[in-house]
């Protein structure tokens, strides 16, 4: 009699403990708002130019642009194109030559086109006094869609007039600030 | 994203806690808790295990957090939650998940009294600490963390996956003491494990002698990951050529190891009773099928230096990106070994005292006579627990007060009470039928947070059925 009631008493008993067991007051379609906003600093090219360098010696002619180029192979990377909201590039140059300089930033796509394009003047310096320009450039926007398609960027240094006796240094260093939102993409 | 997450509760619908089947232990009308202390006393003459459904157990659990926490309707941004919680979360916080599901499982007394039992049952075992730093890091980023030092050594994690084949004797040696042994066979299928890892990232504002703005430096990594049964897996494709693979190495394909478990059950009185056991006192020889992978150094990225070469018009000039690349690499080199390792298994150790009172039993009340002092049962007990697993930030602890009570002579219930990592309220309860022949038992753990398992950081669910024969 017992052992007749029992069997669907435990029976029942497991199924009560199975499906009492349930998930409340959740809502998981918030994982869709979840969103990661790392902000990361990173640093970018950094080089050391002599003033010979913008005079030719075995020529001796000037050297009034020169130029250099490096890929940067993140920058067209799918992901990173698509999380990737906002850039801050800033650009730091001690000059201790003592002439004026346009340096242009070229950014180009993997066929050799111009995405994107900034550049800005550098100030004179004199022999043994640096002196500081630093230019920052937000890009976001349209500008950062173009910026992320490239993955190269031509670094064009450009003198007014030199000579072989020109003295002192231009340096740059530079990072660029990444502002990430990263989140479920859209299927 | 979602789909993981409902993978995720997926398993936490039907858990327990991380290996520690506190329910199970010394109730010993369930067979299987002869897996928990081999020197259980065993009342029965023989048993045996409905292959595949004599015992499914499995588990996950989190220390700190709970699916509400972060998924619960609420009226704070969900993003806040997260960032609270990783905040508050430790590194020693951990998330673990432990399914076992026995093939076999059988037993008898022989005729010299000793109640010998074996079995196989396939295990999968898994630990992740939080590496609450690289969280931070991935959530936030480093600008605002300049200087501030990122440990690489919280990265702590292992997972198996093994058939175990075992054998164990059980006798009662004298009127007070049962002892019990078992050796064990392991057959790994799949394994790995990283511990032990060193290193920190950190990004420095640069000084007047920097090359460049920041000095982003990997500082003394001593990193590895030692797998097993993974190398020849890797280039196979699909999942069911994989699924094949570990189903074939079920039985003798993988790597061997062995272990044993040892216990004890010691009638001080006739009313208190103690109990002890080392369960996978053991080791694993990883010697086919492995890849260990070792990646340590120190490096600081500058960013790239341009060096204006003289080149003409069209010329190409540095690769300086793949001189970056190949910089890396050199000074942070990942060795990819072969040779083989020794694993440990996690050492788990379970003990208790009890004391017996209420009714006696299996005399129907009256005159106990021919029973003379060495077996009296009583319908109650009470008593404490205590549980713990070797993992590699260190022992886990939990103690349990349980209660024990003998409804009617085909049930018998245990209600317990446990303290453990993941929280300090976990109530659990477990029936065992015996009806005829047929045992059945049904455990779980965590019933206070089973009106809604969201609010729980892990809870369980563990039953099956076996045949006994009982002593006439």
């Amino acid at each position: 009699m017992k052992n007749n009631l029992l069997v669907p008493f435990l029976g029942i008993l497991s199924f009560i403990f199975i499906a009492s067991s349930c998930v409340k007051d959740t809502d998981f379609d918030q994982a869709q708002d979840i969103v990661l906003t790392p902000v990361v600093e990173l640093n970018l090219i950094h080089f050391d130019l002599e003033a010979e360098d913008f005079y030719d010696e075995v020529a001796m002619t000037e050297r009034l642009t020169v130029q250099d180029s490096t890929q940067i192979r993140f920058l067209d990377d799918s992901g990173f194109q698509e999380s990737l909201v906002r850039a801050e590039f800033f650009f730091r140059f001690k000059n201790s030559i003592p002439r004026d300089f346009d340096v242009a930033f070229q950014f180009l796509d993997s066929l050799q086109q111009q995405t994107y394009f900034t550049g800005t003047s550098v100030n004179q310096g004199s022999a043994g006094n640096e002196v500081v320009t630093e230019f920052t450039q937000n890009v976001e926007g349209e500008d950062l869609l173009l910026l992320t398609t490239s993955d190269r960027v031509v670094v064009s240094v450009t003198i007014p007039t030199s000579g072989p006796n020109l003295e002192g240094n231009l340096k740059l260093q530079s990072k660029a600030t990444y502002f990430f939102e990263i989140k479920e993409q859209e299927e | 994203m979602k789909y993981l997450i409902f993978i995720f509760m997926a398993f936490l619908l039907c858990s327990a806690f991380a290996q520690n089947k506190q329910v199970l232990y010394g109730l010993e009308q369930v067979p299987q808790s002869l897996l928990l202390n081999p020197g259980i006393n065993v009342p029965q003459k023989a048993h045996f295990g409905i292959p595949l459904f004599s015992q499914f157990h499995i588990n996950a659990g989190m220390t700190g957090v709970s699916v509400f926490d972060i998924f619960g309707e609420s009226s704070v941004d969900i993003n806040t939650r997260i960032r609270n919680k990783i905040f508050e979360l430790e590194a020693t916080d951990f998330f673990s998940a432990t399914q076992q599901l026995e093939i076999i499982n059988f037993g008898w007394r022989a005729r010299n009294g000793i109640y010998f039992s074996g079995g196989v049952y396939e295990e999968l075992d898994f630990i992740v600490y939080f590496p609450k730093d690289l969280a931070v890091l991935a959530y936030e980023g480093n600008q605002d963390y300049i200087g501030v030092p990122f440990d690489l050594g919280q990265i702590s994690t292992t997972g198996d996956l093994m058939t175990v084949f075992h054998f164990g004797a059980n006798k009662q040696v004298s009127e007070k003491l049962t002892l019990g042994a078992r050796a064990k066979l392991y057959s790994s299928l799949f394994s790995f494990k990283s511990t032990n890892n060193e290193g920190t990232f950190i990004t420095r504002e640069g000084d007047e002698d920097s090359e460049n703005i920041y000095e982003h430096t990997i500082e003394n990594l001593d990193a590895s990951v030692q797998t097993s049964g993974y190398a020849s897996l890797r280039d196979m494709d699909g999942a069911s050529q994989v699924t094949k693979e570990i189903l074939g190495r079920a039985l003798f394909g993988g790597n061997v190891g062995v272990g044993v478990d040892v216990g004890a059950t010691y009638k001080v009185t006739e009313k208190i009773t103690t109990s002890a056991s080392i369960l996978d006192l053991g080791v694993i020889f990883h010697t086919k099928d492995v890849e260990s992978y070792r990646a340590s150094g120190t490096y600081t990225l500058d960013g790239i230096e341009l060096l204006f070469p003289p080149i003409g018009e069209g010329e190409p000039t540095f690769p300086y990106y793949e001189d970056l690349e190949d910089e890396f690499e050199r000074e942070i080199p990942i060795d990819t070994l072969t040779s083989g390792y020794t694993q440990l298994r996690p050492v788990k150790v379970n003990a208790s005292v009890s004391y017996t009172f209420g009714r006696r039993i299996g005399s129907s009340g009256v005159c106990d006579c021919l029973n003379m002092g060495d077996d009296v049962k009583r319908n109650q007990a009470v008593g404490l627990q205590f549980y713990g697993i070797s993992r590699p930030k260190g022992l886990q602890m939990a103690g349990t007060f349980f209660y024990y009570r003998r409804l009617w002579d085909v049930l018998s219930a245990k209600a317990t009470y446990t303290v453990d990592p993941y929280s300090n309220s976990n109530v659990g309860l477990g029936l065992v039928a015996d009806l005829g022949k047929v045992n059945f038992y049904i455990a779980a753990d965590n019933l206070l947070r089973y009106g809604n398992l969201a609010k729980a950081n892990n809870v369980s669910l563990q039953l099956g059925i076996n045949i006994k024969i009982e002593n006439e």
